[in-house]
């Protein structure tokens, strides 16, 4: 039996959604706040072969066969993409000179995996998480991310600037006609929880450790600056050379598909020939 | 079709958006009072593609395990999904889009010309204000540009215009005419107009300059012009208010384009959309490949 013909497929088709990854990365490489996608492959759990013999014992009526097993060693059945995962870190300050655009930097965190973020408002009302810090002002005064989901101050309302020019400390403190509002800042301690969503907003996923205020956590050291963004923190030179490494994987599995495909050929034509 | 391709044109098809906003701020480099405008990407929405259940991988997980031993069981067990990080499925993008433009209010160069009719405003928001006909009747316009222009009436007046011809408004709100016989002009520090008559020089009119207290609120109306929008929920005062404004006559703000800047990211937006072309050719190679499996 050519078991090879679906590992090779598997192989194909597992390459293929590695490759939507990088090119999504690669499409936002230029979106500020983005975190670049890594995927992961991880083979199909192993086989087990057995050998399934009949071992003949000597009896007095001729011989009995009694079935025995025997493992013969374990076999892949290829391989798939397990998961994609963010890479959090941070990515390099572009200045834009424009006064609602805010990028948070991280200072010192006390777990390795910990990440920050502005606490925004989604459609349906639910607070969610984006490191996009490019913001503007909509037509009632209130500060929202570029696709219009509120930003939220420290106490998880929406930040009314009234259209006003305003100043931003690098502790996050927004000054606006007198009023210093605190702008709503999440610790996650641990990022690799948070589930990805559009528009470049995380939400804590089912089992995820809560997020806490920024604020108040210990050892959290965070800046504020005003009139950048945080670029995307994807590597275009890396996400070609992996796409061409995908490629030439996916190419590579395919000639093996072929190869198999010979060897039935093979056995279709050649085997059978009579004369 | 291609998912990766999907993603790849979509993404130049936003990318040529934002050349076009580059496009658009190259272009206006020489205009006066011009405020470019800078296009931002944000990432379109996720897809969730499940995958493998996690049970599926525990227990192939403690299958594996039972095989090496019973120590490793126990680590297996303590861990509950050994092979997880994040949430369970794929989360596959769509590519990114061009999210909003934000205009840069930074005030612009100032470019002595020696014209006297060249005005322009020394602090940030202040605005001139043009009186535009439209369907529904006269409506107040801002802007910054203050290259203005006489333009002789019938009945022996002079108007003072904008550079499309649009009347400019003094203080009290009226278009700003003088008689025709002038000898000479020249506008104050404080926006005043004088004019010199035989040798007399009188304060004819006055520049009507107001403030934007809300700049972010205002709405462009093209023509390097702005106006309030319709539905603001605050109402004209509150975004606009009457200035004194300091202006410098013989002189003009030139737009604030920044050509190094534009350039820079005219380059970076060619490569942002090479690379895409690219993941779109290699995603083409591999369907290429699927193909001639069966040749």
């Amino acid at each position: 039996m050519l078991r090879g013909f679906y590992t090779a497929a598997s192989g194909m088709m597992a390459n293929q959604r590695m490759q939507e990854t990088l090119s999504n990365n690669l499409s936002n490489a230029y979106t500020p706040g983005f975190k670049s996608d890594q995927g992961t492959m991880r083979a199909f759990p192993e086989l087990l072969i057995q050998q399934m013999n009949q071992t003949s014992v000597p009896t007095r009526n001729g011989g009995l066969n009694l079935p025995t097993q025997q493992q013969i060693g374990s076999l892949h059945t290829g391989v798939y993409m397990q998961e994609t995962v963010p890479k959090f870190s941070q990515g390099d300050l572009r200045e834009t000179g424009i006064e609602t655009d805010l990028a948070l930097l991280n200072g010192n965190l006390p777990d390795e995996n910990g990440f920050l973020f502005f606490n925004v408002q989604n459609e349906a009302g639910e607070l969610q998480y984006t490191r996009n810090g490019n913001f503007t002002v909509d037509g009632q005064g209130f500060l929202t991310t570029n696709q219009g989901h509120y930003v939220l101050d420290d106490a998880g309302n929406p930040i009314q600037t009234g259209g006003m020019e305003f100043d931003v400390s690098d502790n996050g403190t927004i000054n606006v006609n007198g009023a210093n509002i605190p702008l709503g800042l999440s610790y996650s301690p641990n990022s690799f929880d948070l589930e990805k969503g559009g528009n470049g907003l995380y939400a804590p996923g089912e089992n995820a450790v809560p997020l806490v205020d920024a604020r108040q956590g210990q050892g959290i050291n965070f800046n504020i600056r005003q009139g950048f963004v945080e670029r995307s923190n994807v590597d275009s030179a890396q996400a070609m050379t992996e796409m061409m490494n995908t490629y030439r994987s996916f190419e590579m599995n395919q000639r093996v598909l072929k190869a198999y495909d010979q060897s039935m050929q093979k056995a279709v034509t050649e085997i059978a020939r009579l004369g | 079709m291609n998912r990766s391709m999907i993603q790849a044109s979509v993404t130049m098809g936003q990318i040529q958006h934002k050349l076009d906003i580059i496009g658009h701020n190259l272009a206006n480099t020489n205009t006066p009072g011009y405020k470019s405008r800078q296009a931002d990407f944000s990432s379109l929405l996720l897809q969730q593609i499940d995958n493998l259940s996690d049970e599926g991988i525990n227990e192939a997980a403690n299958l594996d395990t039972a095989n090496q031993g019973a120590a490793n069981q126990e680590a297996a067990n303590q861990n509950a999904g050994p092979y997880r990080l994040t949430p369970d499925g794929i989360r596959s993008g769509a590519g990114a889009r061009l999210a909003h433009t934000n205009i840069d209010l930074s005030q612009g160069n100032l470019q002595k010309t020696d014209r006297s009719l060249d005005v322009a405003l020394l602090e940030d928001h202040h605005l001139f204000q043009l009186q535009v006909t439209t369907e529904n009747g006269l409506e107040t316009n801002y802007t910054r540009s203050g290259n203005f222009y006489l333009n002789p009436l019938n009945n022996g007046q002079m108007l003072l215009t904008n550079a499309d011809g649009l009347p400019v408004l003094g203080e009290d709100g009226e278009p700003i005419q003088f008689a025709d016989n002038i000898d000479g002009m020249h506008i104050r520090k404080d926006g005043a107009i004088l004019i010199n008559r035989n040798g007399i020089e009188a304060v004819e009119a006055q520049l009507g300059i107001v403030e934007a207290i809300r700049p972010r609120m205002l709405e462009a109306a093209g023509n390097n012009r702005f106006r309030l929008p319709d539905n603001a929920d605050i109402v004209g005062d509150g975004i606009i208010a009457n200035a004194d404004g300091q202006v410098q006559s013989g002189t003009i703000e030139v737009s604030n384009v920044d050509t190094s800047k534009q350039m820079t990211d005219m380059l970076m937006a060619q490569r942002a959309y090479q690379f895409n072309a690219r993941s779109i050719s290699t995603s083409d190679q591999m369907m290429g490949l699927i193909s001639q499996l069966r040749s």
